[in-house]
């Protein structure tokens, strides 16, 4: 019997996440038949979009769908899921998955894996997990007849466009006066001038320098090495620098030829945003800090003892 | 405004993780801290009730480890406490969610605001499923929060590369809070001292009509030590040396200077 898997197509503004590659990469991981779920508005172009990455596109059309709002994702992608039992249906690890794939699980009685590496199929959708801060990896099976998963970005190799699958307009009803939670606008991300995207080398610092005056030791090393400064969220949120140097899922992405990260751990959220760069050096006093595993050279050591050194020797 | 905070005991980021000989984690070796997500849902819980003469509860499901969380809710600011006492280990999300809904199901709240997700097993969705387990709307990744009008909030919820979506959101809901929303405030030490006299009420799965722990929807197949990655190329040596050795590699190695 053929197995089933569904995936959520995550899109905005009529375009496709670069994400669904990757989700439809993970469903053939563990099933042989893939769709995609679009849930969009009549005329959308997202359906044809998502065509090359899967065997089939099912989609929910609906006025009140065109922005995303959890309750009527749901009320569709239940109604549809009750119908055609899949398998599985998978989300990325990212705000629409964190959002939907719990309201999903609730409404399917269905078990529910977040953030998963790699997936596998043992009488039921096993999926690996990291947990105690990436110490450990943890195998769990969903044991419901319809299981739901999330996908952590960048851990699955994206399915490689083919010939456009057949899209089909699923007949599900939506009661738009049923969505208890409404969309009322969407704040655009503010890229300033001289942005911190734009720099060929990037100093970082983290939770690990401290405090926001001991944090100058990053402005430091910037200035000496003629950089621009960049920063882990918890400095951000303590108000240590302005949210444009935040680097990570929820800040920006840099990818410079040569990147700093100081006092930082190497959390998965704040390594996708720098990953990519050229050469990356990690000072931090934990040996055992994650951020060495990105690192193309590293010092297990005191930043406040290293970068001191650093700038003096740059200097002399 | 009645609000309920769900707080979880999580592993200590500084405990030692390791796996005894049947694969299971050691737990002779862990200490325990309050999940830190939870602590900026305790604060936000604070604010608004402050602004209208409202009621926190804080709750959380746990061993007796939970309780140490809940006294810092308490000192913090919150009236009184829930501790529903089970063994965590029993149960998956969608149990943590059913224990915790049936201890508040009655309590007549307007808001429960929970961690995003937990600190140690990450799994971001008990929030949500407690949602739908007591009927209320749901929001996630909630970073700012308005007054409520007639019913409802305006909550700001962060979405990804610095983008956010405002999002009106009708009572009873859950909102899952997100770190950067507040600056959670050090219990003083009158609030620890008026912590101590505030009610903290023990309710066992029994008390709250289980009968044993409620069927699990995910099973764990074990845990395992991820095997090594390749590392960094580390340099040795004192402060001085590793210095002069990463300028002189990234002139002359790398010519990234
Ligand atoms: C939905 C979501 C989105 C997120 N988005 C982002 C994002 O965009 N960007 C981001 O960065 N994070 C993001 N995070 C947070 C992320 O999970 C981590 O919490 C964060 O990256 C940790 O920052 P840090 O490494 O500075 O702090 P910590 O993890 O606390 O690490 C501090 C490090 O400093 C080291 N240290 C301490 N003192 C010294 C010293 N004197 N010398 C040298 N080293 C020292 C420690 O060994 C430790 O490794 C997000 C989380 C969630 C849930």
């Amino acid at each position: 019997m053929s197995r089933s898997i569904w995936i959520v197509a995550e899109h905005q503004d009529d375009n496709l996440h670069t994400g669904a590659a990757e989700l439809a990469g993970a469903a053939r991981s563990v099933g042989d038949h893939v769709a995609a779920v679009v849930c969009c508005e009549a005329g959308s172009t997202v359906p044809a979009q998502a065509a090359p990455f899967v065997d089939q596109v099912l989609v929910i059309e609906n006025a009140a769908l065109s922005g995303y709002t959890a309750g009527l994702w749901a009320q569709g992608i239940v109604g549809l899921a009750k119908e055609s039992a899949p398998a599985a249906i998978l989300l990325p690890h990212a705000p629409l998955g964190r959002d939907l794939a719990p309201l999903l699980a609730a409404r399917l009685d269905a078990g529910l894996l977040t953030d998963c590496l790699e997936l596998q199929w043992e009488e039921g959708l096993v999926g690996l997990r990291s947990v105690h801060r990436r110490k450990l990896v943890s195998r769990e099976r969903v044991a419901t007849p319809i299981a739901i998963a999330t996908c952590q970005r960048g851990a699955f190799a994206a399915s490689p466009a083919g010939d456009a699958a057949a899209i089909e307009t699923a007949s599900v009803a939506i009661d738009d006066t049923a969505a208890r939670t409404r969309l009322l606008s969407m704040e655009r991300a503010e890229v300033g001038e001289g942005s911190i995207t734009e720099a060929e080398i990037v100093v970082a610092g983290g939770r690990g320098l401290g405090d926001a005056e001991k944090f100058a030791l990053v402005q430091e090393l910037a200035d000496a090495v003629g950089g621009v400064m960049g920063a882990s969220r918890p400095v951000v949120d303590q108000g240590w620098v302005p949210h444009d140097r935040q680097i990570g899922s929820s800040g920006v992405t840099v990818r410079p030829r040569l990147y700093f990260a100081l006092g930082i751990s190497g959390a998965v959220q704040h390594v996708v945003g720098m990953r990519e760069s050229d050469v990356i050096v990690a000072i931090n006093k934990d040996p055992k800090a994650p951020i060495f595993e990105y690192a193309h050279y590293g010092i297990a050591d005191d930043v406040f003892k290293v970068v001191p050194a650093v700038i003096a020797n740059l200097n002399s | 405004m009645r609000i309920a905070v769900c707080m979880k005991a999580v592993v200590d980021s500084q405990a030692r993780i390791e796996l005894d000989g049947d694969g299971n984690l050691r737990q002779d070796q862990l200490r325990f801290e309050v999940n830190e997500y939870d602590l900026y849902a305790v604060e936000e819980a604070i604010r608004l009730a402050e602004s209208d003469e409202g009621h926190v509860t804080v709750i959380s499901a746990g061993t007796a480890d939970a309780v140490q969380g809940l006294r810092k809710g308490l000192a913090m600011g919150a009236a009184d406490a829930i501790h529903v006492d089970c063994d965590p280990d029993d149960l998956d999300a969608s149990g943590v969610a059913a224990v915790l809904a049936a201890a508040l199901h009655d309590g007549g709240y307007d808001l429960v605001l929970a961690g995003v997700e937990s600190d140690d097993l990450g799994g971001s969705q008990v929030g949500v499923l407690l949602a739908e387990a007591l009927g209320y709307a749901s929001t996630t990744l909630v970073v700012g929060t308005n007054e409520p009008v007639d019913g409802a909030m305006q909550v700001r919820r962060e979405l990804e590369g610095g983008e956010h979506a405002n999002v009106q959101v009708q009572f009873p809901a859950v909102l899952t809070i997100q770190s950067g929303i507040n600056e959670p405030r050090y219990p003083s030490l009158k609030g620890i001292m008026a912590a101590k006299r505030k009610d903290l009420a023990v309710k066992g799965l029994a008390d709250l009509g289980f009968d044993g722990a409620p069927a699990r929807r995910v099973e764990s197949l074990g845990l395992t030590i991820p095997p090594p990655r390749e590392l960094a190329r580390m340099l040795e040596g004192g402060a001085e040396e590793t210095a002069a050795e990463l300028v002189r590699i990234l002139r002359e190695e790398e010519k990234a200077l």
